[in-house]
């Protein structure tokens, strides 16, 4: 099954809105692999090549080379056996999946929505003694192990409660959606080793107090610190508005209540917005370090990873637009100090 | 009498003094371990309380040594031959591996070789290269010769009642930085032998089984108690004799805990460790993993002089830790 698929401008900055078509890599009708680059395109900040985002055929080339499109619109259409999730880069609502209706000129019927099989499994021996045991098609579990590995829990998900499931997706596609933004901005990281005698509500304090020294950072008058945690539904990210505001003691129970209900999947509508920067643990699972990611709107996050029993890997990551080299290193400095 | 704490050189030492009390065809033989007490301190004042017929010392001659040792015990005497580095029984190979281990076999069992040989192996001594491997492999790919690798004195001292009365030879690998130790249980007092070949559950837990010889059994003990901290039980098996090795409560528990971590401190090519993953992946309790198995040992170097790289070439606490912590979150 042949779906159409629309590959649009994409929004390379916050500000951006168009984008000139350089110019073509490709021709109708060629074939291309995932990653072969189809079209560069120009905006007042930066030059950047767009690659095909799955295998497929070149179908028809939509806009002439030199043309200012306007991000989201189309620039080439190609036909592939992938279903694609695309980003709606206008607002805020769920992601949406690329319909081939939308092109009108598809095959018809509309086809449902095509089950991908995972040809290559790899799964953990017991993964495999359960689904025997189960009747479950292991070709359609999605691995979340190491190395794209079937898990039991990924056995165990399959099954779960299709509500579960459902937020589960909606949860990865949202902060995909986010880190897929955040990539296209210039960014740089930084890291560097601290000692151990820190708790979480040391770290978002202080964090959050060295962000208030600098309004210039932030995109709103508060601080808000999302940290992410695990939960039943996926990665939770409650926001702790000024924390540096409260005493220890509060925070400390603040993140304890926050956390056990993060974790069933039930965080307060008002700490799910207002984020200014973002904080990801990794300590408990003995990672060294891990490069944090930009989430849209932020100019800075931080990572925690496990360095050795004393020691804990503190990584930056700053929005170069915002902030240069030696503000990052100071800002590291700094968090570093106060920990 | 009531049971006491007592070093592994105490414990060596108490079950030897138990078997020359027991048996008058007992008798301890090797370099400096008479008058001077052993290069470890273990035969002590043996020579004192039994005398220059039964504590021999001998010369520096390793395969004269075991080659004594060897005929004597075909003559009917129970040798215990103190090698005084594991790495020196490379000179005494032919007598153990070619000698020992195979008269009772070729000779349709008409023969015994009742030879015990204790040796200390192992590094965290500043020793180098040349004092401070671990050959437990060496040994246990011998078929004729059991390995018996105790982790502690109340196992040292039974263990060793056990090899002394085994009617064939019996390697004995004695860590160095446990003699001076203090075990964590008791040592009984009397002649109470542990058998060969069984395994002993340290302690049990419901996330991880680790596997661990020697003194890897300790520093395992110590993640065991940090993790537990953080809600991460694990099951602590140490095989104690490593051939013959008794697989038993290993496939039990990994139908537990679904996860298994092995740790020893010799080389990783070829360890004896590797035996017990060969065992596992061959096993019905397979079905029963859901994380790859995780291996820890020595590097494949020769064990470094500089106590830094020293330190890093074997497994430590913190690498156990950080493994254990890896496969209990890593794989659900």
């Amino acid at each position: 099954m042949s779906f159409k698929y629309p590959v649009v401008m994409p929004k390379m900055s916050m500000t951006m809105e168009t984008g000139e078509l350089i110019g073509y890599h490709v021709k109708a009708g060629d074939s291309v692999k995932t990653g072969d680059v189809l079209f560069e395109v120009m905006t007042d900040k930066i030059d950047m090549e767009v690659e095909a985002p799955a295998d497929g055929v070149i179908e028809s080339l939509v806009a002439e080379p030199g043309a200012v499109i306007d991000i989201g619109k189309p620039v080439l259409i190609m036909l592939t056996e992938t279903q694609i999730m695309a980003f709606d880069f206008s607002g805020d609502e769920a992601p949406v999946v690329a319909q081939p209706v939308a092109l009108a000129v598809v095959e018809a019927p509309v086809p449902a929505p095509a089950v991908v099989l995972n040809n290559d499994v790899k799964a953990v021996p017991k993964a495999r003694v359960e689904a025997a045991k189960r009747g479950i098609d292991l070709r359609t579990i999605q691995p979340t192990g190491p190395d794209r590995t079937i898990m039991m829990a990924d056995i165990n998900s399959a099954q779960a409660d299709p509500a579960v499931r459902k937020r589960q997706a909606a949860n990865k596609a949202l902060i995909a959606k986010g880190i897929a933004m955040g990539r296209e901005i210039p960014q740089s990281s930084f890291s560097r080793s601290v000692s151990t005698n820190f708790d979480h509500a040391r770290l978002i304090s202080s964090w959050a107090r060295i962000l208030r020294s600098r309004p210039d950072l932030s995109i709103r008058p508060q601080v808000g610190v999302a940290v992410i945690i695990e939960s039943k539904y996926g990665s939770a990210l409650p926001v702790f508005k000024d924390p540096d505001l409260m005493s220890l003691a509060d925070l400390t129970s603040l993140i304890s209540s926050t956390s056990s209900a993060a974790v069933n999947g039930k965080v307060p509508l008002e700490m799910l917005s207002g984020a200014t920067t973002t904080i990801f643990d990794l300590t408990s699972y003995s990672m060294n370090a891990a490069t944090p990611l930009l989430f849209p709107n932020q100019i800075t996050s931080v990572t925690v990873g496990y360095e050795s029993a004393t020691t804990r890997n503190i990584s930056l990551t700053i929005d170069l637009r915002y902030c240069d080299f030696y503000d990052g290193a100071q800002l590291l400095d700094a968090l570093a100090a106060s920990l | 009498m009531s049971d006491r704490m007592l070093t592994m050189a105490e414990a060596v030492r108490e079950a030897m003094s138990i078997a020359f009390d027991e048996r008058p065809e007992v008798f301890l033989l090797g370099e400096d371990v008479g008058i001077y007490g052993g290069a470890f301190g273990v035969s002590a004042d043996m020579y004192h309380r039994y005398g220059a017929e039964r504590v021999l010392d001998t010369p520096i001659a390793e395969l004269g040594i075991v080659g004594a040792a060897v005929g004597a015990a075909l003559a009917g005497m129970r040798p215990i031959v103190e090698i005084q580095f594991s790495d020196f029984t490379a000179q005494a190979m032919d007598q153990i591996a070619n000698q020992a281990a195979k008269i009772h076999f070729m000779l349709g069992g008409a023969l015994h070789v009742p030879m015990v040989l204790r040796t200390p192996q192992g590094s965290g001594t500043g020793a180098a290269a040349q004092h401070s491997q671990n050959l437990e492999p060496w040994f246990a790919s011998v078929p004729g010769l059991k390995v018996v690798v105790p982790s502690n004195p109340a196992d040292a001292k039974g263990l060793l009642l056990s090899a002394i009365d085994d009617p064939n030879p019996v390697i004995f690998l004695e860590h160095k930085l446990l003699y001076k130790i203090p075990g964590r249980d008791s040592v009984p007092v009397g002649s109470g032998r542990i058998p060969l070949g069984v395994a002993k559950v340290v302690r049990e837990g419901k996330d991880l089984t680790i596997v661990a010889t020697g003194i890897m059994v300790n520093k395992s003990w110590e993640v065991c108690e940090k993790l537990a901290a953080e809600g991460i039980s694990i099951t602590l098996i140490d095989p104690r004799t490593i051939s013959p090795l008794d697989m038993q409560p290993v496939y039990e528990s990994v139908e537990k805990t679904g996860r298994l971590l092995v740790v020893q401190e010799g080389p990783s090519h070829a360890g004896f460790i590797n035996e017990v993953i060969a065992q596992m992946a061959g096993s019905s309790s397979f079905g029963s993993l859901i994380a790859p198995i995780k291996r820890l040992a020595g590097m494949n170097i020769p064990i470094p002089y500089a106590p830094q790289l020293e330190k890093a070439a074997v497994p430590q606490i913190e690498d156990i830790e950080i493994a254990a912590r890896d496969i209990v979150k890593n794989w659900r």
